[in-house]
């Protein structure tokens, strides 16, 4: 579905993206997982044609560059800036988009009544988007970036400054599409989302990318041990790392008995700290 | 196109649901023009008012000029007197609504009750018409007064028929039976209105009956005097004010457009709309529309909201909309430069003003060009309002003929096309 080959971008001295290159297949979620700054957003407004990469391409769909505006027309998006018209109704900002995707008399009204349901905002479609909650507010910039039925859907940060309700009918909106067939670019710098969704996560870092597999591939690849805190009768602590953490209890079971113990399994924050040398949320 | 027209709906929609925005675009300059228009013409109080009209005596007795003070008496009209050919002059530059002419023999005419009536001649602007309605009504209703006061007083009827008795006995153009019949009434009716002095008195102040019969006998005549307008002077201060008026108007829906382009930028909708399958410029494009159709929108509403409360009439309103088109278009360009000025709505909205308001204090905006001093006068020529004034003026008052109305036009659409297009372009460069 989306082609990127060995893109870079340049703004003044800072190197945003280089040398990325990456392949999504239909129906897949793909995860942009980096800190602030790493190049995510970057990506994304080349993969909508925002930008031109100064090297590299982009074809989407087999249709091509995305600066085209009938290749544009596959994609839909969410910024992570809540791009909505706070003056207008939900109904309205969803019409409005989408007449600027082309959409046009009944075939309008059936996509805006049907993205609204989608996202659940059809009880409160004639509000102004005022009015709307933060979580609200998000699910409308949702239902904008789905109205017109893009085959690719970039979402920017979807779930920044939600609460956890909206959170996770964010997800399920998410998992259903794919079920619809929908390609979607996910990007967050929240390991637990790229971790619950995403069917392959690349890790990028000052604008390249570092890795890119499964989320199980990558914390085998890259994740390293995992590490075990136990406390012995005597109230004596013990920490280790180790590949095989049931191996490693029944050892100390063994050699005096536990009285508590705790496992930390590697994630996409070791993965990062592994590949990166620092954490993700530091940034 | 449709892409466009969607647009510039929903900034035009946006705009009516923004309390502020309607106010500075429709409201403050009805306003403005109103009160300053009121201020400028003396109605704020203290000053004269009335309908302005010349006089012209050319009877020059005492009857006419008595007639004269009884109008300048009246409250309801601002009288000068001096000859025909300057009244003429004066109400045909629209300085004066009408000229009334007091021809030989009014006097004469004024104090009999038979024989010719009293004329007089009244010349009009046709821009004024309804004040010279209310003129027409005040000049019949002292002209009725003077036949009343005569039926009234005895002592003016009797001489009024001695004076009319002789006429007739001494007239050679009438027939004998004619002058048997009135030297036989009108001595008859002397005897019947000097005997009843009291009876004569009482039918005439109970109603205005008397009057209507008077009317029977000899009607005052206003006749027609036909008077081509070379308006060169605005008829009223309003005229002055209203083009200032509707500058600012326009100057509010520019700015106000200027700065939504920068919210687009800030709260991210001009992104979605730049992703989607349309090109910045059509972007641009639905900006532009919807402010050219606010801007015209003020005009046009400013012009006839003029028209119906204050009178005024615009010299040509074919002129005046070409005017108004080519204001517009100038403030597109404005407004297109106004958006890069700021990259917030702070920014924007500040520097902005901030320029429209030496622009317009430069330019005539605040205080008519014709009371500025020569040096500000050349350096008007700078701003877009100096030239967006004169162009709704030229319509308006100077009657500007087409060649004239050529050089403020093309210098608003020279304005608008190299302001839009620098805009445009450092826009794109910087979103």
């Amino acid at each position: 579905m989306l082609v990127i080959d060995s893109i870079r971008k340049q703004f003044g001295d800072l190197v945003a993206v280089d040398s990325v290159s990456l392949s999504i297949a239909a129906g897949e979620i793909f995860g942009l997982l980096g800190p602030n700054g790493a190049g995510k957003t970057t990506t994304v407004n080349m993969c909508v044609g925002l930008l031109r990469p100064e090297r590299g391409s982009i074809a989407i769909g087999g249709a091509g560059d995305p600066t085209n505006k009938d290749v544009r027309r596959l994609v839909g998006v969410a910024p992570q800036s809540l791009a909505i018209y706070d003056e207008m109704s939900g109904r309205e900002n969803v019409t409005f988009f989408g007449k600027m995707q082309g959409l046009r008399g009944s075939e309008l009204k059936d996509r805006v009544a049907w993205a609204l349901e989608f996202v659940g905002l059809a009880d409160r479609q004639k509000d102004k988007a005022s009015e709307y909650s933060g979580g609200m507010k998000r699910r409308l910039n949702l239902a904008i970036a789905v109205v017109h039925k893009p085959k690719l859907l970039l979402l920017d940060e979807p779930t920044v400054g939600v609460d956890p309700q909206s959170r996770n009918a964010i997800f399920e909106h998410i998992l259903a599409l794919r079920e619809m067939d929908t390609t979607i670019i996910y990007t967050t710098h929240y390991m637990e989302e790229a971790q619950r969704l995403c069917d392959r996560v690349g890790i990028m870092d000052r604008g390249n990318l570092l890795a890119i597999d499964s989320v199980d591939g990558l914390i085998n690849t890259h994740g390293g041990a995992s590490r075990v805190i136990a406390t012995r009768p005597d109230g004596e602590e013990v920490e280790m790392q180790t590949d095989d953490p049931l191996a490693e209890l029944q050892r100390l079971q063994n050699n005096g008995g536990l009285q508590t113990f705790h496992v930390e399994r590697a994630n996409l924050e070791t993965v990062f700290l592994n590949l990166t040398g620092r954490a993700l949320r530091d940034e | 196109m449709n892409e466009i027209i969607a647009l510039a709906a929903k900034d035009l929609r946006m705009l009516l649901r923004d309390k502020a925005g309607f106010f500075f675009a429709f409201v403050f300059p009805v306003v403005y023009a109103s009160f300053f228009g009121m201020i400028m013409s003396g109605m704020g109080g203290g000053g004269s008012s009335g309908i302005y009209v010349v006089v012209v005596d050319e009877d020059q007795t005492e009857s006419s000029a008595a007639f004269v003070q009884q109008l300048s008496d009246l409250d309801a009209l601002n009288v000068i007197t001096t000859g025909r050919d300057e009244a003429q002059d004066l109400v045909r530059r629209g300085k004066r609504a009408a000229m009334l002419v007091l021809p030989t023999g009014f006097g004469k005419a004024r104090e009999q009750i038979f024989g010719n009536p009293p004329k007089v001649g009244l010349g009009i602007d046709p821009a004024r018409a309804a004040e010279t309605g209310m003129l027409q009504g005040i000049l019949m209703g002292e002209l009725f007064g003077d036949l009343q006061r005569v039926f009234t007083d005895p002592t003016a009827m009797a001489g009024q028929l001695d004076s009319t008795i002789d006429e007739v006995r001494n007239a050679e153009d009438i027939d004998p039976l004619t002058r048997t019949t009135l030297l036989t009434f009108l001595p008859a009716l002397k005897t019947f209105m000097t005997k009843m002095p009291d009876m004569q008195s009482d039918d005439s102040s109970t109603d205005g009956e008397g009057t209507n019969n008077a009317a029977g006998f000899m009607q005052p005549k206003i006749e027609k005097i036909d008077i081509l307008p070379q308006r060169d002077g605005p008829q009223s201060a309003y005229e002055i004010t209203l083009a200032q008026g509707a500058v600012w108007g326009i100057m509010g829906c520019a700015a106000g457009f200027g700065i939504s382009l920068v919210v687009e930028r800030t709260r991210g909708t001009l992104v979605r709309l730049r992703m989607a399958p349309i090109s910045l410029w059509q972007v641009l494009a639905g900006k532009g529309v919807a402010c050219f159709f606010t801007t015209m929108t003020v005009g046009i509403g400013l012009f006839v909201f003029a028209a119906i409360v204050f009178g005024v009439r615009p010299h040509s309103y074919v002129m005046l909309a070409i005017a108004l088109v080519c204001v517009s278009f100038a403030f597109v360009g404005i407004m297109m430069l106004l958006a890069v000025m700021g990259k917030t709505e702070q920014a924007a909205g500040g520097i902005g003003w901030a320029i429209l308001v030496v622009l317009a204090m430069i330019g005539g905006g605040m205080m008519p060009l014709a009371f500025m001093p020569a040096w500000m006068q050349d350096v008007a020529v700078i701003s877009p309002i100096k030239w967006s004034i004169l162009a709704m003026e030229g319509a308006m008052w100077r009657a500007f003929s087409p060649t004239e109305m050529l050089t403020p036009c093309l210098v608003l659409i020279g304005i608008g096309i190299g302001s839009f297009g620098v805009g445009a372009r450092v826009f794109k460069a910087t979103v």
